[in-house]
């Protein structure tokens, strides 16, 4: 039997999801650059900030993961 | 605390442009993946919402962040980011007092010394605590007022949003109003009050990561903050738009036609106490805490995050001033010509900075903060129908699964009147102003007979119920009057040149002057309770139960402490 699953571990999936989404989004973009490009498109913002929701969303889901009930 | 109105106004009979933002494929995989998570947490927590106690008040097994979180997140809704974005536009940096003045003392208020007495009392709501101090007579008059404006709130909430998604995503109204209530209506009936805040805490982490991008990229084109600042006083030939204080001595003398006198007794003390320690959308998620500790430290909790917020609002407002390459104008201007309004600077500085993906990120935290706004109202309506009306006029006896049946079916028919009201009011707008006049009506006095009844022991049940029906007829009568003659507000605010902002100030202080004068002369008028009948309700009879920290930094007194004094700093140094 498994303990409930916090509601960490689902803000966990969430952002490990989207900071792998728009991380690829923000790569793809590099080779394939917008024709109406943001302002400070070249900071390339999807990608830092992509990788750090998926660092921060990887690091909540292991941490918080539901365990076998002892 | 932001009247919706204000902003709908700048998105209502718009004249028709091209919407503001275009959504690819990855923004609507974003936003999809966020509605098929919240309606999964609503099937997960179903099996643990079994009993009254699991439905209405999530168990009591929150801890003191997701309570906090929860707490700070169930005011933090898209009208209020999108609203007071623009006033920061508008205003510029005064628009801050909302978010501290208006709101750190009374969560700090909350949390120190009204706590423990909600808490104590064991009470599943506001109106029962009134019951229990009051009587069934003050109960029943907050609980049907209550439970009327939410619902209707929540309906315009949803009405509000399907208009924003029209503009901003150009999504027709009757697809958002049924997504969202139907959504809304199966997370919250399946896992109750759980499921509400747990979406909350969704919310409110979509909301930083969705709009922290802005106010990092907008400080980076700008140079930093002192290049902003010269910026804004060399476009706007003034200063006064980096000011909290000094430019609050005279009504004449900001923007915004406010004096400090109003913004400290009628926002700071009034407006903000009663919002924040006695409206039951917000306090509910306090007293779903695990221990006391945890729900004084909750409030606390949330004041930190609250403090931090214009960072993510009124910065961006700020900056927009700074970077935009062309002004915003009021709405009666944009109307007519077809700009941007001020309303709009959200939306506006996350298209100039967010591409695919990023973009979806922040759509999704706007329709995460009007999602989790329904589910607070209509979680909110659920319990005190429940409770406080079902339950305490009409069947009194009934089994808990019976009241649990009774609270999942209230949720199906709150969600339905909010639908009603969001087409009603789609068809005659004034309504919405009415609405939103009614709830800002009772708020002010019910926490002049909150505060009276838990610091004050002679205050009798006549004094409650009588000074809560006169605050609440002085507020309706003022309302009225100035709605009547315009000319009424040098009265009400005391001066010629007070604008509208500062009759709310104003009103809220009127109702809750006259709210606790009633309430003590009609009190020393009839016979008090006997001190024993206090227990657990009032300060001077109750003994407040000993926390055991192991360390002085556990002591929610001490971090009430830093949050204060981080307040006091905050404000000299914008000054």
């Amino acid at each position: 039997m498994r303990e409930p699953i916090s509601i960490w571990f689902f803000s966990g999936v969430l952002f490990l999801i989207y900071g792998v989404i728009i991380t690829a989004q923000g790569i793809w973009e590099l080779s394939h650059p917008p024709a109406h490009p943001t302002v400070l498109f070249s900071l390339h913002a999807s990608i830092w900030w992509g990788g750090l929701m998926a660092i921060g969303g990887l690091i909540y889901t292991i941490h918080f993961r539901p365990h076998r009930k002892q | 605390m932001i009247h919706p109105t204000t902003l709908l106004a700048a998105f209502d009979g718009s004249p028709v442009k091209a919407q503001l933002v275009h959504l690819n494929a990855v923004d609507i995989a974003v936003i999809a993946i966020y509605f098929a998570i919240v309606i999964y947490i609503g099937f997960y927590l179903k099996g643990s919402t079994n009993t009254s106690e699991e439905f209405f008040m999530a168990g009591r097994e929150m801890t003191a962040w997701i309570a906090g979180l929860s707490f700070v997140s169930a005011n933090l809704g898209s009208l209020e980011l999108m609203g007071w974005a623009g006033s920061a536009y508008q205003y510029g940096i005064l628009a801050t007092h909302w978010y501290w003045i208006g709101a750190i003392p009374a969560m700090l208020f909350l949390g120190i010394v009204m706590m423990p007495f909600y808490y104590i009392s064991r009470t599943h709501s506001v109106p029962g605590y009134l019951n229990l101090r009051f009587g069934e007579g003050t109960r029943g008059l907050s609980a049907i007022c209550f439970a009327f404006m939410t619902v209707l709130m929540s309906g315009i909430n949803m009405y509000s949003m399907a208009i924003v998604m029209k503009v901003v995503l150009g999504w027709d109204l009757n697809f958002s109003i049924w997504v969202s209530s139907i959504t809304v209506a199966l997370y919250v009936a399946l896992g109750g009050l759980r499921s509400a805040i747990f979406n909350e805490v969704l919310q409110f982490l979509l909301i930083w990561l969705g709009a922290l991008l802005i106010p990092i990229l907008g400080l980076i084109e700008c140079g930093g903050w002192n290049n902003l600042k010269t910026q804004i006083a060399h476009r706007m030939g003034t200063t006064d738009y980096m000011h909290l204080w000094s430019t609050t001595a005279h009504f004449r003398d900001n923007p915004m036609g406010i004096h400090w006198t109003g913004i400290v007794f009628g926002l700071g003390m009034v407006i903000s106490f009663g919002y924040w320690t006695t409206d039951f959308l917000v306090v509910q998620r306090v007293l779903s805490a695990n221990n006391l500790r945890s729900a004084r430290m909750a409030p606390i909790i949330g004041a930190g995050f609250k403090m931090l917020v214009p960072f993510i609002v009124i910065l961006p407002g700020l900056l927009a001033l700074s970077v935009l390459p062309f002004h915003l104008v009021p709405q009666d201007v944009a109307v007519v010509t077809g700009q941007h309004s001020y309303n709009e600077v959200l939306p506006l500085m996350l298209v100039r900075y967010c591409g695919p993906g990023l973009l979806g990120l922040g759509v999704t935290a706007l329709i995460a903060g009007f999602m989790s706004g329904m589910a607070g109202n209509v979680s909110a309506f659920a319990t005190v129908w429940t409770y406080d009306i079902y339950g305490a006029f009409l069947n009194k006896k009934a089994s808990d699964s019976h009241y649990v049946a009774m609270g999942r079916w209230c949720t199906f028919i709150g969600v339905l009147i909010s639908v009603g009201t969001a087409y009603l009011v789609q068809h005659a707008a004034s309504i919405m102003d009415y609405v939103q006049a009614l709830f800002s009506f009772f708020i002010a006095p019910l926490f002049g007979t909150v505060i009276l009844g838990m610091l004050w022991k002679r205050a009798t049940k006549a004094g409650g119920f009588w000074g809560l029906l006169a605050g609440t007829g002085t507020a309706i009568g003022l309302w009225a009057w100035v709605r009547h003659d315009p000319g009424a507000l040098r009265y009400v605010a005391l001066s010629v040149d007070a604008k509208a902002m500062a009759e709310d100030m104003y009103r809220a202080l009127w109702s809750w002057l006259v709210c606790v004068i009633v309430t003590i002369v009609v009190s020393y008028m009839t016979q008090p309770r006997p001190e024993t009948e206090l227990e657990g309700l009032v300060y001077g009879a109750t003994k407040i139960p000993e926390e055991h920290d192991d360390h002085w930094y556990q002591k929610p007194i001490v971090w009430a402490g830093v949050i204060a004094a981080t307040f006091i700093v905050l404000n000299i140094i914008f000054w």
